[in-house]
């Protein structure tokens, strides 16, 4: 009961209005970061680090934070209304979001999003609440080894997602692996496909590929579709503009079991809030009734990623905040907000400054209810925009994305590789190739070699340092039987069904 | 605040180009003119923090009449920060932080520019290391650790000052050390915390406070003297092993800028390096060692660093 005490002290001390002020400034920022393609939490606490380090450390950190979690709120309009990403965590929600949108159900999308993020962070919240030591202590068990086994299993469940065409799926997920193999090989050190250009030299950042295949190849490839560009108008009516209750009730448990996906894997050093969402689209689209609706326009496929993505930018910040320990590129620049500020991160942060921690923690609370009722308040503007026609509307997406593009490092070679992509983007639509396992191999192709890689360090060769922990033997063991089901499910089902056949 | 001042820097390097005749024959260095400090990180990082917070007190001390604006250009492992500035020969209206990158990147070949290209101005701060290692290995002396025979270290980088002194540890003390090359302290810290590997250098900063608190255990530290902030925990020296390295934190300018640019930041930072502000705020909050170490001697640092970092290169495979 201690534990609640001490969130209703944090809370109040959430509502002074500096902190309220900087919560609200942290999350409008966040939104507009999350919604910019390209531009992502990273990027925005950057820009704001600077402004802050003058300002009390609690009102820093809850404005600092704000942007974090509000960028997950926002990067969700760009994905679901014009079909780019607005940050790369919002990558998945793309697959059912926008064709929504282009159904006339914008509205009742965005409205899902907004939901599933609000219920993913409160249930993050919760659960940081009152876990937050013991799930930062439980996350130090994952080491290579252990997260070699993890990705493995990501590797078997997302296998439900790739296209009708395995062979196309199978050189798509090649491309994805090669290009992310550009740059320094992270583990010897040596320059890979660099081409002798300092640009390639630390890679290619995900967000630009996702925002050049995704956004700019598709707007590419949706321009040769045909004249009208594809859009049908027919569908749309006032009510299409607002969220809908019963998508709500329908999509609960992809909800809570996404959260507690995102939550679990947004805690691991270096995984991320976007590996987390891929875990949680295709863990829902296995278990869902109707997963051939998945890359169609379910709104499953929209709950599950955003619920995830929320619930993992809350559980980033645990090691920060119990151990002083950053385990996302955002989390590192917010370490370095808090050593700017005079704060000394680390496992005794909680017992030494009780009241920031606290505070910070009830200004989360704070933070996610604003930004349920700024979103719900902002959809009806928001979806009105299916409405424009695509001659007006491609242009300024393009700028947008190019100016996100540029802002991130201001290098205009960045700008000339997101266009590269999406070309490739196009050519590859046009080809009838998947898109997904592209980004997917660019998502967990460098996660399982460095996993790999490192393991094979630590044990000097031994290749049995990958089952020999409890915890990487029994995740290999889950992958194995989602592995084996694939194969022997179908052939039961068959068996039963010739059974009653002949019966 | 970065995003703000851009613009209006990439028109003022415009200015300054154009003004630069004048600029010669102008009496005082740097006149009204704001300077620009590029650092070769993002936000946040520990360049960025040293930037910012030189780049704040020079100000606050009235050190300098006109800004100091720190601009991050990431990317390139530094070449990109490197190349901008080093491309700017003559100009004495631009400095750079420099990293271990700044002699990396140019021994793999992939940058245009090297130390050589640039002015040392000077050295204000040093960021030591201790080894430390997790409480829950048993491991309580560099006795012991040696005793292991053959251990793993985490680093940050496949070639950097912390793999310099896991090789200066190995051949001191005969050990065996494979070094696992992680994202970021971050990563690296978890991993020895979960047991996954055996030891870690750390910058005080990062690692005091686990220290602190029982997680990990310090076992030497790679400065001549003892720290302050930890004065029970001997130097390497003192155990025997004649290893000693510490992270520089230093500031370069362009090639051939005039004598009076370079003396002018060199007096200003010998200022700021002996301020109790200086003091206070940067080194005793972030755990380093002070220092001001300029001219010659500077240069003769920048060469063994080099000359380190070549050889490194070398027995990793990387240069041949």
């Amino acid at each position: 009961m201690e534990t609640i005490d001490l969130l209703l002290n944090g809370l109040s001390g959430a509502f002074l209005p500096q902190n309220l002020l900087a919560v609200l400034v942290g999350v409008l920022l966040g939104l507009a970061v999350g919604a910019l393609p390209a531009l992502g939490p990273a990027a925005g606490v950057a820009i704001l680090l600077p402004a802050i380090v003058n300002l009390d450390p609690t009102m820093a950190i809850a404005g600092l934070a704000g942007v974090y979690y509000g960028a997950m709120y926002g990067g969700a309009i760009t994905s679901i209304l014009i079909g780019v990403p607005g940050d790369s965590a919002a990558m998945m929600t793309v697959l059912d979001g926008y064709p929504m949108a282009r159904r006339g159900e914008a509205g009742r999308a965005l409205g899902m999003a907004v939901y599933a993020s609000f219920v993913g962070g409160m249930i993050a919240l919760v659960l940081m609440t009152f876990l937050s030591a013991w799930i930062a202590r439980a996350a130090l068990a994952f080491g290579p080894a252990e997260m070699t086994a993890l990705i493995v299993l990501a590797l078997c469940l997302v296998t439900v997602l790739g296209g009708s065409d395995p062979l196309k799926g199978f050189v798509a997920l090649g491309l994805g692996l090669w290009v992310a193999m550009i740059g320094l090989d992270p583990i010897s050190g040596i320059p890979r496909f660099t081409f002798s250009n300092i640009h390639l030299l630390d890679g290619i950042d995900f967000t630009i590929v996702v925002v050049g295949m995704y956004g700019l190849g598709q707007m590419f490839a949706e321009l040769g579709s045909s004249e009208t560009g594809g859009r049908s108008t027919a569908n749309y009516s006032m009510a299409s503009l607002f969220p809908r209750l019963s998508d709500f009730l329908r999509c609960k448990w992809h909800l809570v079991t996404s959260a507690l996906i995102g939550f679990f894997i947004g805690v691991l050093p270096g995984a991320g809030a976007t590996a987390a969402t891929v875990f949680a689209y295709a863990t829902a689209k296995r278990f869902s009734k109707t997963p051939e609706e998945f890359g169609k326009g379910s709104i499953e496929g929209v709950a599950a990623p955003e619920s995830a993505n929320n619930a993992a930018s809350y559980s980033a910040m645990i090691p920060l905040f119990t151990l002083g320990i950053p385990g996302s590129g955002t989390t590192a620049v917010m370490l370095g907000g808090l050593l700017m500020l005079g704060l000394e991160p680390g496992p005794r942060l909680f017992s030494q400054q009780p009241e920031f921690i606290w505070t910070l923690i009830g200004t989360f609370y704070v933070g996610n209810v604003v930004l349920v009722f700024l979103t719900l308040l902002l959809i009806p503007a928001l979806a009105a925009l299916v409405f424009i026609r695509i001659s007006l509307l491609f242009p300024i997406v393009v700028a947008v994305v190019f100016f996100g593009i540029y802002s991130v490092n201001y290098n205009v070679a960045d700008v000339g590789i997101c266009a590269i992509f999406g070309l490739a983007g196009y050519v590859l639509t046009r080809l009838q190739y998947p898109m997904l396992p592209v980004l997917l191999g660019v998502i967990l192709g460098p996660l399982l070699e460095r996993a790999i890689r490192r393991s094979l360090i630590i044990s000097d060769g031994d290749v049995t340092i990958f089952w020999s922990s409890a915890i990487s033997a029994i995740v290999l063991a889950i992958a194995a039987a989602l592995l084996l089901w694939a194969i022997v499910g179908p052939l039961i089902r068959a068996l039963i069904g010739r059974r009653r056949a002949s019966a | 605040m970065t995003l703000f001042t851009r613009p209006r820097h990439l028109l003022m390097s415009l200015l300054v180009a154009a003004a630069l005749p004048v600029m010669a024959a102008a009496q005082e260095y740097p006149g009204d003119r704001d300077v620009t400090l590029v650092v070769q990180s993002s936000a946040g990082g520990g360049s960025d923090i040293f930037a910012r917070t030189v780049a704040a007190h020079l100000s606050e001390l009235g050190l300098i009449d006109r800004q100091l604006l720190v601009e991050n250009r990431p990317g390139g492992s530094g070449a990109v920060a490197y190349g901008y500035t080093a491309r700017q020969a003559g100009n004495p209206y631009i400095l750079q932080t420099v990293a271990s990158s700044f002699f990396t990147t140019p021994l793999l070949g992939e940058s245009a520019f090297g130390p050589e290209d640039f002015t040392p101005v000077a050295a204000i701060a040093l960021d030591p290391y201790v080894l430390a290692v997790s409480a829950r290995s048993g491991i309580e002396s560099l006795d012991d650790l040696i005793a292991a025979g053959s251990i793993t270290a985490g680093t940050t980088g496949v070639v950097n000052d912390q793999t310099i002194l896991a090789a200066l540890l190995a051949e001191e003390t005969g050990l065996t050390i494979r070094s696992v090359p992680f994202d970021g302290s971050g990563e690296e810290m978890s991993a020895v915390l979960g047991g996954h590997i055996d030891a870690m250098f750390g910058n005080p900063s990062e690692i005091l406070q686990q220290i602190e608190s029982g997680e990990l255990v310090a076992l030497a530290v790679s400065t001549p003297e003892r720290l302050e902030s930890m004065p029970d925990i001997p130097t390497f020296r003192e155990l025997g092993y004649d290893i000693e390295h510490t992270q520089m934190r230093a500031i370069v300018m362009p090639a051939d800028v005039p004598e009076e640019a370079v003396a002018f930041w060199r007096n200003a930072l010998e200022q700021l390096a002996a301020s109790d502000l200086w003091q206070k705020e940067y080194i005793e909050r972030h755990n380093l060692a002070p220092a001001f170490i300029a001219g010659e001697e500077l240069e003769a640092r920048f060469d063994a660093l080099s000359a380190s970092f070549e050889e490194q290169m070398r027995t990793a495979g990387l240069i041949d």
